[in-house]
């Protein structure tokens, strides 16, 4: 053929894909020079700019380049390979290109955005960027990916409504599922609230329906008491070991795990008078009004018993503040729960709402704002310059509409607070090598298009250890959750990276540092002779970090995709040959 | 390029982890946090696969600075690959002092993927910190 | 092997789509316009990351058009619908393009050379496309449509530029619309919303006043690739606007219209602000709103920002008018709620927050599919079960439920795709 006529030297040849994405790079990186520059670099026989190298377009257009150019690297300068490498490489590989000859430029998030003053400045970045990208590309090496059975078992960790919900919809598809509790009940938070909202429905009929129908499976298996005590392994084989109260192990493996431990109600120490009897909880007021319906029903009272006549609610108790910026989502509507089921109780009871903002949105939750405004409950809005002050017997609020200050007598005060990250949430996420927010809330892959996901493949979260939520949604993250795990147990194998460690044998003088230094297991050493011994690596259980590669004495370990040459390469590129 | 401290540009090369690290600067792009253009980042899967070799290899070619950044103890998407880098930047750092490199030429940093904001303020601080140190000393006389 | 008809190609379509495919179920994905993408394709950041939107949906649109267990209805609408949950057979009308997807390599040699200009519809009417287009440079499948209503060669027999110019020979005149049936286990209906008219609050002065524009509109502005390139410019004179007015609940929490919140203008209002800033370090930006929604995970910390570090104002108030000057500045009539009392302000551009209603098509689409709409006209479920629809194994998921932001939407593709796989035998 002819191009390899051309390159008598049979140079590496290297494609170069620059993109615009819009004007996120082409608005402060000059794409056309850089273009320019990737064509003057070794081994780089095309390269070209696209408006969105990603698009469907743009992605033909590296297809095509591969067969007409004959390009035997592929480098595309863009966003991050954290969203985009598998669809390049995915595009590579559709051209029959081995997909690990791709290297992806990080010349947006990494350069383009964070330069946005110095256009010249970033420019050059992105150049330096691309010449470090090629030089390593035209020393990759084709992978080979290795296919791993996937063991078709759910962990869920978290036996409240949310995991409940997924364990059922994943059973009835025929997965087994092991649901872990930590408390010896199943149901979780929902146990200790009596309506819900926006219905006003007993929370119990729809917790114990859940459990009744977790019970009546027979392919979920439930360890109540229990706590995840060690987890080992990778996306669809999972060594699990459960440990109860008793301190009793079990262990079974898992194909993947949904996070569903959910949150903690804040409790507001020193906070307006909260002392737990005329100061409490929106949590606490609901366990006496489902007492409070409780006497009612055995004594047969009348229902207008109960004997409060002002009832002041604080919003916010805790929450948008500067130690605890954010906002909780679920208390306005908890509130008005409550102060429903009080006016019911006692359609004589006034009660009073002193909030910031109704946090009501969408179609439910608003016209159960109406209906509480209609049901005669007073809203009162503060702000955080005048937060109200609970006196006795008074709490004294400046009405931020009125524009002056009130004093409401009052018989109790329900103090909102917010959800807060659940107890040991940090243990597990070390547990699991996932990360947390800085709220101590588990931080999914992506914000707005994986919500559900972790940055590792197999792990899923669901539900209040994720966000404070409406029930409404965290059932919609349990039925989602259960979707995502199982799009890898319905495979029979999920596929490796080809990203793992290797040795060379004739290198190799048996040391045993890489077997030291990996957590995985992956690398043993095996007697290849008498006496003689050598590291191999099971490519199913490396992770393809390098810590072996980087205490090997003698190189015989190689970090695939990450060799020494390669890495060597950039540290090179980046610092000769500056133009 | 003058020597005077304003005027130079330094030369980093930053070493980032995949999962934590990498993607904090990705977060500090997505925030459109603005730090010096005096960086080039290479990823590696983890901190604990940056080898003193590499580093020194930085410094013999004119590197002004060398910046390792890793996930947070205990969050190492690897378990302990980041107790290595701690190991492997001590044990780097005794190698510059015996070449005659300053040891504040290198530096180790944790920064999360939900750190964005850190991981652009030390580059800036960084880039400060070698700008304060001036060109390095081996930049003129092994190229 | 398993079949799931999922009807609407915006990201709630794609993600339920996707989930259902990698689960190794077959899936009709059906959009009725030509490419699949919806409202998010439109938007040019998101909030809380300003990621861009193209850039983290592109690669799911693509992921869709390459996935072998979905198969891509464009351009197509369900008309019909037999069967029950297990056995549903729907028929599904695919529009005649007028081009041969199979041949259209989307080089678009053909848009250079159609002489016709009409209000291109992606881009508001802000700017023009022709007869012949692509909706957008992402757009899947990357193929040209001709409006056959514009066309002059369908309309008055005589032009065929496109067709000339063609080299893969992809124009095809003579398409017809076809028919198909569809078999499929389990349905999810995923067809989006609409936007409210300000044209119906005449105290707005919508179309009275070229500088009062609605959100969506500004959104197109300030998209790299929307019209402008991303200049925010005032309609009336070109002129970059400096002085921007954001007012919220169009439409929304208002009896005479929308009684419920759109749950999502608080947020993309301040998003819009913040990009405003960025683009043009001049520009001021006040939000005149009346109660301050933010409590997705990282909002309250963007509201925080927007507010420190690009200087957006929140005014808490109620917008009574717009009336504009001389100079066609619009005039913000408002009283705000410190003080009780009217205020004015003049800006250069206001920006209505109109209301996320539901798309009319869906009223006759639930009946259609034998499901209930609820007193507001978005697909009727329940609050605990939230992506079962009234009829069982048909199942709903994201704004045609009501206005929701693009996670929940999601997150309901992904809940939608796990019901619809447990149902369907």
């Amino acid at each position: 053929m002819s191009h390899v006529t051309m390159t008598q030297n049979e140079e590496t040849r290297v494609g170069v894909f620059v993109c615009h994405c819009g004007s996120n790079i082409a608005g402060y990186v000059d794409v056309a020079a850089v273009t320019a520059y990737a064509r003057t670099l070794p081994g780089v026989v095309f390269a070209q700019d696209n408006m969105y190298t990603c698009s469907d377009g743009g992605l033909t257009e590296i297809k095509t380049a591969i067969k007409t150019h004959a390009l035997e690297r592929v480098v595309v300068a863009a966003c991050t390979p954290r969203t985009h490498e598998p669809l390049f490489r995915d595009a590579c590989r559709e051209a029959g290109l081995n997909p690990y000859l791709f290297e992806f430029v990080n010349i947006r998030d990494q350069c383009s955005w964070v330069h946005r003053l110095e256009p010249e400045a970033a420019t050059q970045k992105a150049k330096d960027l691309v010449r470090m990208g090629v030089a390593k590309a035209r020393l990759l090496q084709p992978l080979e990916e290795q296919e791993m059975p996937v063991e078709p078992v759910a962990l869920i960790v978290g036996g409240g409504m949310i995991g409940m919900t997924a364990a059922v919809n994943l059973a009835s598809r025929g997965f087994q599922v092991k649901l872990v509790e930590r408390e010896p009940e199943l149901g979780g938070m929902m146990l200790r609230l009596d309506k819900l909202y926006p219905t006003q429905d007993d929370a119990q009929p729809l917790i114990q329906q859940r459990v009744a129908e977790v019970r009546r499976s027979k392919t979920i298996e439930v360890f109540t008491a229990s706590t995840l005590h060690a987890i080992k392994g990778f996306v669809g084989n999972y060594d699990v070991t459960v440990r109860d109260r008793e301190g009793r192990l079990s262990s079974f493996k898992a194909g993947t795990v949904i996070v569903a431990t959910g949150a903690r109600v804040f409790t507001p120490h020193g906070m307006y008078g909260y002392d737990g009897e005329r100061v409490v909880t929106q949590l606490e007021l609901e366990k006496q009004i489902a007492d409070r319906r409780l006497q009612i029903a055995n004594c047969n009272l009348q229902p207008a018993v109960s004997n409060l006549k002002r009832v002041v609610m604080i919003q916010c108790v805790g929450a948008r503040i500067p130690e605890r910026p954010y906002c909780s989502r679920i208390c306005c509507t908890t509130a008005i729960k409550n102060a429903l089921e009080l006016r019911e109780l006692n359609p004589e009871t006034e009660v009073y709402i002193l909030y910031r903002d109704t946090e009501t949105q969408g179609t439910r939750y608003e016209a159960y704002y109406t209906r509480a405004r209609e049901a005669g409950i007073q809203f009162i809005r503060y702000s955080l310059d005048h937060p109200p002050q609970v006196g006795e017997g008074r709490v004294v609020v400046y009405d931020e509409l009125l524009g002056a200050k009130l004093g409401i007598p009052y018989d109790l005060v329900v103090l909102s607070t917010p959800l807060v990250a659940q107890e040991g949430a940090h243990e597990l996420a070390q547990m699991l090598k996932v990360p947390l927010d800085e709220h101590g809330f588990f931080l999914e892959a992506h914000v707005k298009l994986r919500p559900l996901d972790f940055a590792t493949d197999g792990v899923y979260v669901a539900g209040t250890c994720r966000w404070p939520s409406h029930l409404e949604e965290t059932i919609a993250q349990a039925y989602g959750a259960a979707a995502r795990a199982a799009t890898i147990l319905t495979k029979e194998h999920v596929t490796s990276s080809g990203v793992v460690a290797r040795v060379d044998e004739s290198l190799c003088r048996g040391c045993g540092r890489c077997v030291e230094v990996c957590e995985f297991g992956a690398p043993a050493l095996v007697e290849v002779a008498p006496g003689i011994k050598v590291a191999r690596v099971n490519p199913v259980m490396c992770k393809g970090c390098g810590a072996c590669a980087s205490v090997c004495p003698t190189g015989a370990m190689a970090a695939l995709h990450f060799t020494d040459g390669q890495v060597m390469a950039m540290v090179r590129a980046a610092l000769l040959n500056q133009k | 390029m003058t020597n005077q401290a304003e005027g130079f540009q330094p030369r980093i090369v930053v070493f980032a982890c995949n999962w934590c690290s990498y993607a904090g600067a990705d977060l500090a792009g997505v925030s459109r946090i603005q730090y010096p253009p005096t960086t080039r980042v290479i990823r590696v899967m983890c901190s604990g696969r940056v080898t003193p070799g590499f580093i020194l290899e930085a410094f013999r070619l004119g590197a002004d600075g060398v910046l390792v950044t890793g996930c947070h103890p205990g969050d190492c998407h690897y378990i302990s690959g980041n107790e290595n880098a701690v190991v492997t930047v001590d044990k780097t750092g005794r190698l510059m002092n015996v070449l005659g490199i300053e040891a504040a030429r290198l530096r180790l940093e944790w920064i999360s993927a939900a750190e964005g904001a850190r991981f652009a303020r030390i580059m800036t601080e960084f880039t400060e910190q070698v700008q304060a140190l001036g060109p390095t000393a081996l930049k003129d006389t092994t190229l | 092997m398993k079949k799931v008809l999922v009807i609407g190609g915006g990201i709630a379509g794609i993600q339920a789509a996707l989930d259902l495919a990698e689960m190794g179920i077959q899936v009709h994905l059906v959009e009725r316009l030509p490419t699949i993408g919806g409202r998010m394709a439109q938007l040019d950041k998101t909030y809380p990351t300003n990621d861009c939107s193209t850039c983290i949906l592109a690669p799911k649109m693509a992921e869709c058009a390459r996935h072998p267990n979905i198969a891509l209805h464009t351009y197509s609408e369900v008309t019909a619908l037999e069967g029950d949950a297990g056995e549903f057979r729907a028929r599904v009308l695919h529009y005649p393009r007028y081009v041969d997807e199979t041949k259209c390599t989307g080089c678009g040699e053909c848009v250079a050379k159609c002489p016709i200009r009409v209000p291109d519809d992606f881009n508001m009417g802000l700017q023009q496309r022709k007869a012949i287009y692509m909706t957008f440079p992402q757009a899947v499948p990357q193929v040209m449509t001709i409006d056959a209503e514009h066309c002059r060669y369908l309309q008055q027999g005589k032009c065929g530029a496109c067709a000339r110019v063609c080299e893969a020979h992809a124009i095809d005149f003579e398409q017809t619309a076809q028919e198909q049936q569809i078999d499929a286990g389990a349905i999810i209906v995923a067809t989006g919303y609409d936007f409210f008219d300000p044209g119906e609050l005449s105290q707005f002065g919508y179309h009275q006043y070229p500088n009062v524009m609605t959100a969506l509109e500004i959104e197109r502005l300030i998209s790299a690739s929307g019209p402008t390139e991303g200049h925010l410019i005032r309609p009336s004179d070109g002129r970059p606007a400096r002085r921007i007015g954001f007012i919220q609940c169009v439409g929304s929490r208002d009896v005479r219209h929308q009684r419920f919140c759109s749950a999502v203008c608080c947020m993309h209002s301040s998003k819009q602000a913040v990009l405003a800033k960025e683009h043009d370090p001049q520009v001021e930006s006040f939000v005149f709103y009346t109660d301050f929604r933010a409590s997705g995970k990282g909002f309250r910390e963007y509201v925080a920002r927007a507010r420190e570090e690009y200087g957006v104002t929140y005014v808490r108030s109620r917008v009574a008018q717009i009336t504009e000057d001389d100079i066609h500045n619009p005039i913000i009539h408002y009283e705000d709620a410190e003080t009780s009392r009217p205020a004015q302000m003049a800006v250069d551009l206001a920006v209505l927050a109109t209301s996320l209603i539901p798309r009319p098509a869906t009223t006759s689409l639930a009946y259609l599919l034998g499901i209930e709409i609820d007193a507001y006209g978005f697909i009727k479920t329940d609050p605990f079960a939230p992506v079962d629809t009234t009829r069982p194994g048909i199942f709903a998921a994201g704004c045609c439920r009501g206005p929701f932001d693009i996670p929940e939407s999601v997150i309901q593709a992904s809940a939608a795709a796990a019901r619809a796989a447990a149902i369907n035998i």
